[in-house]
Parts: structure tokens; C-alpha cells; sequence
């Protein structure tokens, strides 16, 4: 299978386009069909995990011309960070599809349209190769989520949705001005044009136009993650976005920014990357997101803000993680963004599984659902557990790996994310504590319990926030790699240093 | 001097698009009082057949590139370029004015001569190689487009719109002729690859080769509507019939982009230096007027008047790279520009009902719910407008800012990439009000889209999710054809 | 040349030129405005013919003869629309002829 990678981003760009041509009158099928088409993408995407091979970079590469004239190619290709963010993507472009059967009633094709180009843009994302390539996809997801927020939205949704366009268009306009200089110091010192993130790599940026690109690509990727301060379209965009919509925001789109950090701040600008102070802003930031988010969801009255802020100080750790600059950190970055994935999925459907019924996000407005809706609670439970990072599930995984890299950093970095950690354990509980628990009253008491279809929805969320809870070792395997290359990179010799085995050279020694 | 004054057959034929546009306008004005009243309705289709076959000359021409009339034209990639973008604006835009006229009531022969010689103008200033033929063919575009936007005589708003062109289009004129007769007067010619060798070997008076450019800057800024002088262009815009507005605005334009390229890159050359500051600033000074202005307007045609203005702030950013690729992005954009405007022209005319009564941007509440695929089209517009990928207005941009960036106008590329995110907010707005208000009134009442409009939306939106995705065709032959000698 | 020097001529077209921006800009009559604007033409074709004459070509003299054929189509398109103008406001006060704003 050569063209895996293709077949996978396209699969839902086919079922875009004889979407398309079915009759808008017929709901069940535009339904079936869109839901089909989501589960076929999940589907294609299997043999990625089977045939992948750890021990080597990038895989299932294609490359074919795109632009010769400026060097931009249409390159693809996932290292094991790239394979878990394309799995993350196609589980819940499904499970975000399959969601909406009951919570959207109007102009379905446009709905399921906007998903799936959404879902070509974010895997083109996970796995373009080549920068400009990447930024096309990058900027293409803008589109659907835009219309997204502003047809199936709450009430402020026209402000919602403008904002979130605004503030990515003005970060992603100075990432590409980032790109473009880059771009051009690779032509001046190799006399070829190219985009391709293996040659810019080899680029030698004085230390100057260094420093520029990189927060070039900062305010690119910093808005997407959103880290702290300019994450305040982020509420806005969660709360008036309609459920699937704040699911795919959270779980795939924020991770487009940390990825971002992954595959081209970290590579191609190692020396900036390294630089104390670079690391000391991007650790602050990341800890000022941590705590804030977290105090923040404290004074929530609204659920749904409250999970959306949560968002903010999760995706703290995940840029603490990555600017930890050591395998621990790295990897517990990738893997706390599956989680969050995962976790903070799980809670937007169950915001949106609530408001179906009640229509109203209100936390006061609820109170005893445990005893109306017992499994929906115990569901709720466990993403709570997981999203604060309870053992034995996911987020403990992710969110230790990380205190452990940011530890050898430096033991203020832990200390606070430490905090945030009992933060989040305390609004999450709270939480819970006043939807669930106590008596039911009299708008909730007959609350209907999770349909079969909601049950489904869950259930892959809920064995996986277990499988990476109890077993993590085949993540941490497929990660390995890349996350060296990473540090290799940006701190050459590192393991050499740290009397460490590298897995750029054990495994490969083993074969032969 | 030529041994016979008869041009040879290969001049001829690369004179052949603007000799198949004259003669079809010709006929159209001496056919209408023949014909009776039903056949001529026909003479937008004869409009149409002429502007195709004059396009396939123009393609053809191309085949023997070279000069004609003693080196009075030229016939080069970047003619052709401008002459087969020009003339497909004039396909667009009959498509657009058929139904149009039809609805007003208007429709006669002499709007499609105009048509027609407006665009004869305009392909004689893309192939110009003289600083007369410039002044020339900017004169017969910019005479026939005078009455196009005074073309409803009864309407007070058109008649005021062709009033403000005509005395500010004069105006300008003047200024350019003045610059034309300082540098005949400085270089002994106005032959522009004379005027240049004269420029950089230094024998012009620099002082006069100075004056002369700025005021031929004046007269181009004018045309091209660049701040500072931009401000003919929303009222004319506005008070425009819609469909000419669209046509003002991409056609014209692009023809007076191209000879203000050529004539700067080549003539004035040798003084590149001095005149490029000007360009920079008149390039920041259009888009953020342009843009902040766009952003208050509650009138459809005066926004995207002023968005146009804007535009044509961006097309200068790539002009202010002075160089080759730059070039190649002031091509590139004015082509995907001039798909993107038209279209959303096309439906702002088809919205706006007889009379042009809905013009503001609150009377497309609820389009998408009305008539979804006339919504999807502008949206496709809007967001190239923007400069969405997959749509040519990324790419358009995208090789704008690389050309300024690789020319180091690293400032001017951050303020202008800047102001292209705030523009965003006055596009999506549009969107907004289209897909998420409930219909009223204006689109309750809307017809069906007629077989014009829907060619007249239909082929802007394949054209620029082409250029969106493969933009390497279009890219190529303006690279190769953005060699200035 | 005998006599004025080509200055003189140069000076006196600038003059004129100047004069034609002046009305145009600082004139309320539409008439007076677009009667400027021909002084602004003129004024040019002062320039080419001293230029023709200095440099010894016809060409500039031929220019003229093509500004002036300009000017004319421009002249008749030109009061056609002010005729229009004044037929549905009438006034030919450029202030007056502003209804389109916000």
C-alpha cells in the first residue's frame, strides 16, 4: 500500500463529495452516509497502526510535485508523534459525527460537509512534510470550524466564531512570514528552493533572524494551543460552538499548536529552542496557563466554560512538557495531548449530552443526576478521573512523565504544575460533586439515561483512557523514536550526556 | 522607417484581438437600428462570440510573439497574459450584465460596443510599448467606461458615479500625459526600452526623468485606485450599475496595473531606487485606508469598493518588490482578484433586485437558506477575498508577501499580512449575516438565478479553487513572462 | 532656436498646468472644473511641441495631434455626462452632487 497516507486524508474528501449530491430533503440518509463515511476514514486508518514500524522516522511517505517552480511538494509522511495525532483524529472525527445523530436537526449536509473537509484539513495537518503544504491544511481547518461555531452555535456565536478567525488568521499570517524567512535562508545557502521541512532542517539561521522566526511560529502555534495569553478565544469558540464541535476543537485542533511546537519549532529552530530564555518564557507561560486555567474553572457557572478553561490549563502541561526539551517531558506531552484528547472529549459530550435534555449549561441548574442517570454518571466519573489524572487511568500517565522531564528542569516547574495537578483534582470533583450528587430536583428527575448510540460513543473513549492508563508501554515505544530525534536535535548528545541508551541507535544495532 | 507603410500579416495578426473587438463593437452600433426589437437581444451573444474569438486570437497571437506597428505594441507572455485576463473579464462580465439589463430594462447595443471598445483599450494598454500607445489605450478603456458607469441615464446615482470617474479619471489623465511629454522631452523618445537605455545610461536630466515619473505615478496611483488617490473609487463603485462596478474594478484595473508595471520596470527602471519608497508607502497607505474604511461600511458596493482599494494595496506590496517574481505575484493576484471580485459583484447584482434597491449587506440575511448555492459561491469568493487556502486569493497573497519578503520589505510584509487578518472581520461579517440570520424580506422575495449570473458565478469559483490547488500553471507562465528585457 | 529658449516654454506649460490643477481643485462649477482639465491638456501640448522643436522630430508634433483627438471624444463623453448630471439635479455645483455616502 503506497499511497496509505492519500487514502486516508481522502476518504472523507470522497465522502464530502457525493455528500454533496445526495438530496438535503432525505435526513436519515445524509445521516447513515456521513457517519459511514467518518467510520470508513477510521477504518483506512487501521493499517497505519499495523503496518508501522518504530524503529524507523517517517513512514509511508509520498511524494509527488506540487509547485516545482517554488519547491513546494506534496509530501507526506507520520512519525510514531504524527501516528498517534492521525489515529486521535480519525477516532474522534467518527465519534464527533456519530455524536450529532439527534443534537442537529438542521441543514444536516452542511453539518456533516464542514466536518469531514474538517477532518481532510486536521490529517493533512498530522501528516504534510513539506511547510507549505502544511500551512494550506493548517489554514484550510479554519474554514469548517468557522462555519461550524457560527451556523450550529449558541447564542454569541457570531462573535464566537469571528474571534476565533481573527485571532488564528493574525497568528497563522506571522507564521508564515516565519516560514517565508526561513524559506529564504535555505535558498541563499543551498541555492535550492524548497519547502520541505527535511531541508529547511538543514538551514543555518544566524542567531538573530533565529530568535524572529521562532516567535514568528510561537504566535502561530500559541494561539492554536492556546497558551496563555492568547487563549481568550478559546471560551468564547467552546461555549457557543455546538457540542461535536467543541469535542473536535479540544481534542484535534488544539493539538494542531503543540504539534506545531513538535515537528518545527523544536527542529528546525534547535538553537532558539535551547536558549535559557526562550525555555524560561515558554515555561512561565505554560505554568501561568496551568494555574489560571485552573483557577478559572473554579469560578465557572457555566459547565461548558469550565471544561473549556480546563482545556487551557491542560494544554499548560503539554507545552511545559515539550519545553522540558528531555525525552520525558516530550513524550509526556504527546501523550497527555491523546489524553486530553480523550478526556476532554469525553467531558464536552456530556456537556452536550446534558444540555440535549435540559438545554442549559447552568451547573446550579443540576444536582443529583446520579441517581436519575447512574450510568451517564459513572461515564462522567471516569472522565473526570481521568481528565485530573487519577491512577490507573490515562492522565496520570501522561501528567507524571511530565512532572518527571519538567523536574530535571527545574523543581519550580514541578512544584507548580504539582499544584495545578491538585487544582484540577479539586474543580473537577467540585463538579461533579454539585451536578451529580445530592438530591435530583424536580427538572432533572426524569432525565433519561444514555441511549445505546451515547453508550457507543463512549465506550471507545473509555477503554482507551484505560488501555493507556494500565498499558502505556506500546505508546511510550511508538514514541520513543521521535521523541529522541526531538532532543537529539535540540540538545545534541543528550543521551551520550545523561549515560542514557538512545533509541536512534539501539534498536537499529539490534537489527543488524 | 519602415519600408512599407502597410503592416505585415504577422503584425496584423498580433493586433488581431483588438481588430476582431473593434469591428464586433462597430457592427453591434450599426446593426441595432436594423435589427428589430426581438433580434436585438442577440447582440449580447454577438458581444460574447466576438470577446471569445478575440480571446483565441489573443492565445494564438502568443504562438509569434514580437513587435508590431514599428514597435509601437508589443506582443509578449505578459501581453498575452493581460490581454487574455482582460477579455475574460469581459466574458464575465456580459454573462453578469445580460440578466441584468434585461431587469432594468436597458438593454440596448451600445452598452455591449462599449463593452467592447472599453476592452480594446484595455488590450492595447497590456501590449503598449510606447508611452503614446499608453496614453492611448488607457484613453479608449477609460472614455468607453466613463458612459458604461453613466450607462442607466436616469438614475441619479449612476449619473453621479460617471460624473466622479470622468472629471477624476480626466484629472489623472492629465497628470500622465504631462509625465509622458517630461520624459519625451528628457529621453528624445518615448519608446520605453529607449527611454530606459537613456535613463540608466544617464543621458536624461535625472531632475526631469524625477518629475516625470512622479507625475505618471499620479496618473497610474489614480487608475489603479492607490492611496493617496483612491477616492473616486467608492463612489463610482457604489453608484455604479453593479454589473460595470464589477467590471471597473477587475478589468481597467488590471490593464492599468499592467502598464504601470511595465512602464516602471522598464522605462524607469534605472531609477528604481528613488521611486520605490513611494510605492511602499502608497502600498501601506492603500490597504490600511482601504481596509479601515471597508470595515464601517454598511453599503455592499462601498465596501467592496473599498476592499478593492485595499487590493490594490497588496498588488503594490508585490510592485514594491521590484523584481521578478514580484511581477509575477502583481500577475497572479490581479487574475485571481479579478475571479473573486467579479463573482462577488455578480451577486451582489443578482440580491440587489430592480433598480438596485438592496445594496446593503443586512438584505443578504438568510441567503444560504434561500438559495444556498449562490450563498456558497460568495462564500468562495469572500474567503478568497480573505485569503483562505484552497482558494487563489491565498496563493495570490502568499506570493505577494514572499516576493516582498525575498526583496527584504520585511516591514511592509508584516503590516500588510496584518491588515489582511483585520479585513478578514469585514468579510466574515458578510458571512455571518448570510448564513446565520433568518431570511428576510429581500431574500423571501429573491428569483431564481438566470443562466447569466449562474455562468457568471460558476466559472469565477472553478477558476479560483484551481488556482487554489494547482496554482503552479498560472505561476509558471507569469514567471516566464515577467522578464522585463 | 532663436530667441525664447526652450525654458521659457517649459516654464510657461508648468504654469498653465499649475493653473488647470488650481481650477480644478479650488472651482464649484462642473463646466469651469472640466474646463481646467482641458487647460491641463493644453498646457502638456505646450510641452510637446517645444520639445518636438528643440529635438528637431515630428514626433512630438504628431503627440499633440493624437492628445487633441483625445481631448475631443473626451470633451463630447465628458459634457454628455454633465449634461445628464444637470437634467436630473439641476445644479452644476460639484458640492451638490454628492448622494452617495453612508
Amino acid at each position: 500500500m503506497d499511497h496509505l497516507l492519500s487514502i486516508v486524508l481522502f476518504t472523507p474528501l470522497l465522502g464530502l463529495l457525493v455528500l454533496l449530491f445526495l438530496p438535503s430533503s432525505n435526513k436519515n440518509l445524509i445521516r447513515w452516509w456521513a457517519n459511514l463515511a467518518s467510520f470508513a476514514g477510521l477504518l483506512v486508518s487501521i493499517p497505519l497502526i499495523t503496518g508501522f514500524d518504530r524503529t524507523k522516522d517517517f513512514q509511508f511517505v509520498e511524494t509527488a510535485a506540487w509547485i516545482p517552480s517554488i519547491g513546494a511538494s506534496y509530501h507526506l509522511g507520520i512519525d510514531g508523534i504524527g501516528l498517534v495525532l492521525v489515529i486521535l483524529t480519525t477516532l474522534l472525527g467518527f465519534l464527533s459525527i456519530l455524536s450529532s445523530w439527534t443534537a442537529i436537526e438542521d441543514r444536516l449536509k452542511e453539518y456533516y460537509a464542514f466536518f469531514l473537509l474538517q477532518q481532510v484539513g486536521m490529517l493533512g495537518v498530522f501528516m504534510a512534510l513539506d511547510f507549505l503544504l502544511f500551512f494550506v491544511f493548517w489554514e484550510t481547518v479554519l474554514v469548517p470550524m468557522y462555519f461550524i461555531i457560527a451556523i450550529w452555535g449558541g447564542q454569541r456565536r457570531a462573535y464566537a466564531a469571528i474571534k476565533f478567525m481573527i485571532y488564528t488568521l493574525i497568528g497563522s499570517v506571522l507564521m508564515l512570514l516565519g516560514i517565508l524567512a526561513l524559506y529564504f535562508y535555505h535558498q541563499s545557502q543551498f541555492q535550492v528552493l524548497s519547502f520541505d521541512i527535511a531541508d529547511l532542517m538543514k538551514t543555518n539561521l544566524p542567531a538573530g533572524v533565529g530568535w524572529w522566526v521562532f516567535w514568528a511560529f510561537f504566535l502561530g502555534f500559541a494561539v492554536k494551543v492556546p497558551m496563555f495569553p492568547f487563549h481568550t478565544w478559546l471560551p468564547d469558540a467552546h461555549t457557543e460552538a455546538p457540542t461535536a464541535g467543541s469535542v473536535i476543537l479540544a481534542s484535534v485542533l488544539l493539538k494542531m499548536g503543540t504539534y506545531g511546537f513538535l515537528r518545527f519549532s523544536l527542529p528546525l529552530l534547535p538553537d532558539t529552542s535551547r536558549n535559557p530564555q526562550v525555555v524560561n518564557i515558554m515555561a512561565v507561560l505554560s505554568i501561568i496557563g496551568i494555574i489560571y486555567g485552573a483557577l478559572a474553572c473554579l469560578m465557572q457557572k457555566d459547565w461548558k466554560k469550565l471544561v473549556a478553561y480546563s482545556s487551557v490549563s491542560h494544554l499548560g502541561y503539554c507545552t511545559l512538557g515539550i519545553f522540558s526539551l528531555n525525552p520525558a517531558g516530550i513524550a509526556g506531552s504527546v501523550i497527555q495531548q491523546i489524553n486530553h484528547g480523550i478526556s476532554t472529549g469525553m467531558l464536552f459530550l456530556i456537556v452536550g449530552i446534558v444540555y440535549e435534555r435540559r438545554h442549559t449549561r447552568e451547573i446550579a441548574e443540576y444536582g443529583g443526576l446520579f441517581k436519575v442517570m447512574p450510568v451517564f454518571s459513572m461515564v462522567f466519573l471516569i472522565a473526570a478521573l481521568s481528565s485530573m489524572g487519577m491512577p490507573p487511568l490515562n492522565g496520570f500517565i501522561g501528567e507524571f512523565t511530565i512532572l518527571q522531564g519538567a523536574y530535571q528542569m527545574s523543581f519550580n516547574w514541578a512544584l507548580w504544575s504539582a499544584v495545578g495537578i491538585a487544582l484540577g483534582a479539586a474543580y473537577l470533583l467540585w463538579l461533579f460533586q454539585r451536578t451529580m450528587l445530592g438530591e435530583a430536583s424536580e427538572k432533572n428527575g426524569k432525565l433519561l439515561d444514555l441511549s445505546p448510540r451515547e453508550i457507543a460513543v463512549f465506550a471507545p473513549l473509555i477503554l482507551a483512557a484505560f488501555w493507556i492508563g494500565l498499558h502505556p508501554k506500546p505508546m511510550f515505544q511508538v514514541l520513543e523514536r521521535p521523541v529522541a530525534q526531538i532532543v537529539e536535535r535540540v540538545r545534541p548528545g543528550y543521551f551520550a550526556e545523561h549515560k542514557l541508551a538512545s533509541p536512534l541507535t539501539t534498536p537499529a544495532a539490534s537489527l543488524r | 522607417m519602415p519600408a512599407s507603410l502597410w503592416p505585415s500579416w504577422a503584425e496584423m495578426l498580433r493586433f488581431l484581438p483588438e481588430i476582431i473587438l473593434t469591428v464586433a463593437g462597430t457592427l453591434i452600433m450599426m446593426l441595432e437600428p436594423v435589427l428589430g426589437s426581438r433580434s436585438r437581444r442577440g447582440l449580447g451573444q454577438f458581444a460574447l462570440a466576438g470577446l471569445s474569438a478575440a480571446l483565441a486570437a489573443a492565445v494564438v497571437a502568443d504562438g509569434s510573439p514580437g513587435p508590431a506597428f514599428s514597435n509601437m505594441l508589443v506582443v509578449d507572455g505578459f501581453a498575452t497574459f493581460f490581454r487574455v485576463l482582460v477579455l475574460a473579464v469581459g466574458i464575465l462580465t456580459v454573462c453578469s450584465s445580460y440578466p441584468y439589463l434585461n431587469r432594468e430594462g436597458a438593454s440596448s447595443g451600445e452598452y455591449w460596443a462599449l463593452l467592447l471598445f472599453s476592452i480594446t483599450g484595455q488590450c492595447v494598454m497590456a501590449s503598449a510599448n510606447e508611452l503614446i500607445m499608453v496614453f492611448i489605450g488607457i484613453e479608449i478603456s477609460s472614455i468607453s467606461s466613463y458612459v458604461l458607469a453613466g450607462y442607466l441615464r436616469d438614475d441619479k446615482r449612476a449619473n453621479e458615479a460617471a460624473l466622479k470617474y470622468f472629471l477624476l479619471g480626466s484629472f489623472a489623465t492629465a497628470f500622465l500625459l504631462y509625465g509622458i511629454a517630461l520624459v519625451y522631452g528628457a529621453a528624445k523618445s518615448t519608446n520605453l526600452a529607449v527611454v530606459r537605455a537613456a535613463v540608466e545610461k544617464g543621458e536624461a536630466p535625472l531632475l526631469l526623468v524625477g518629475i516625470a515619473a512622479a507625475l505618471m505615478f499620479v496618473g497610474f496611483a489614480f487608475k489603479v485606485s492607490g492611496a493617496p488617490f483612491q477616492m473616486w473609487a467608492p463612489d463610482v463603485y457604489q453608484g455604479a450599475p453593479a454589473p460595470v462596478s464589477a467590471f471597473l474594478s477587475a478589468g481597467p484595473k488590471a490593464a492599468a496595473f499592467a502598464v504601470f508595471l511595465r512602464v516602471f520596470m522598464t522605462a524607469f527602471q534605472g531609477v528604481s531606487d528613488r521611486w520605490a519608497p513611494v510605492v511602499w508607502i502608497s502600498a501601506l497607505l492603500s490597504m490600511s485606508i482601504g481596509n479601515f474604511a471597508a470595515l464601517r461600511q454598511s453599503n455592499l458596493k462601498r465596501m467592496l469598493a473599498y476592499s478593492s482599494i485595499a487590493h490594490a494595496g497588496y498588488v503594490l506590496v508585490a510592485m514594491a518588490a521590484r523584481s521578478q517574481s514580484g511581477s509575477a505575484a502583481v500577475m497572479f493576484y490581479l487574475a485571481a482578484y479579478a475571479l473573486m471580485n467579479m463573482g462577488a459583484f455578480a451577486v451582489v447584482a443578482h440580491v440587489a433586485g430592480k433598480g438596485e434597491r438592496y445594496v446593503e449587506i443586512q438584505d443578504l440575511a438568510g441567503l444560504a437558506q434561500r438559495q444556498p448555492l449562490t450563498a456558497a459561491a460568495l462564500a468562495v469568493f469572500l474567503l478568497s477575498l480573505i485569503g483562505v487556502p484552497l482558494t487563489g486569493g491565498f496563493f495570490g497573497k502568499f506570493y505577494i508577501f514572499k516576493a516582498a519578503l525575498e526583496s527584504r520589505l520585511i516591514w511592509l510584509a508584516v503590516l500588510g499580512l496584518l491588515n489582511s487578518a483585520v479585513a478578514a472581520y469585514y468579510y466574515l461579517r458578510i458571512l455571518v449575516v448570510m448564513y446565520m440570520e433568518e431570511p428576510g424580506e429581500v431574500t423571501n422575495g429573491l428569483g431564481p438565478l438566470p443562466l447569466g449570473l449562474k455562468a457568471a458565478l460558476a466559472m469565477p469559483v472553478v477558476g479560483l479553487l484551481v488556482l487554489g490547488i494547482f496554482p503552479s500553471g498560472l505561476l509558471d507562465y507569469a514567471v516566464k513572462s515577467a522578464k522585463f528585457w | 532656436m532663436t530667441g525664447v529658449p526652450l525654458s521659457w516654454y517649459l516654464i510657461l506649460s508648468a504654469l498653465l498646468f499649475a493653473l488647470g490643477v488650481a481650477g480644478f481643485l479650488f472651482r464649484r462649477n462642473i463646466i469651469t472644473v472640466f474646463m481646467s482639465i482641458e487647460l491641463m491638456l493644453n498646457a502638456v501640448n505646450l510641452s510637446f511641441v517645444a520639445f518636438s522643436y528643440q529635438l528637431k522630430q515630428v514626433n512630438g508634433h504628431i503627440f499633440t495631434f493624437f492628445v487633441m483627438v483625445v481631448a475631443a471624444a473626451e470633451a463630447a463623453v465628458g459634457l454628455a455626462i454633465i449634461l445628464t448630471v444637470f437634467k436630473n439635479r439641476e445644479t452644476l455645483n460639484v458640492d451638490e452632487v454628492n448622494s452617495l455616502k453612508n
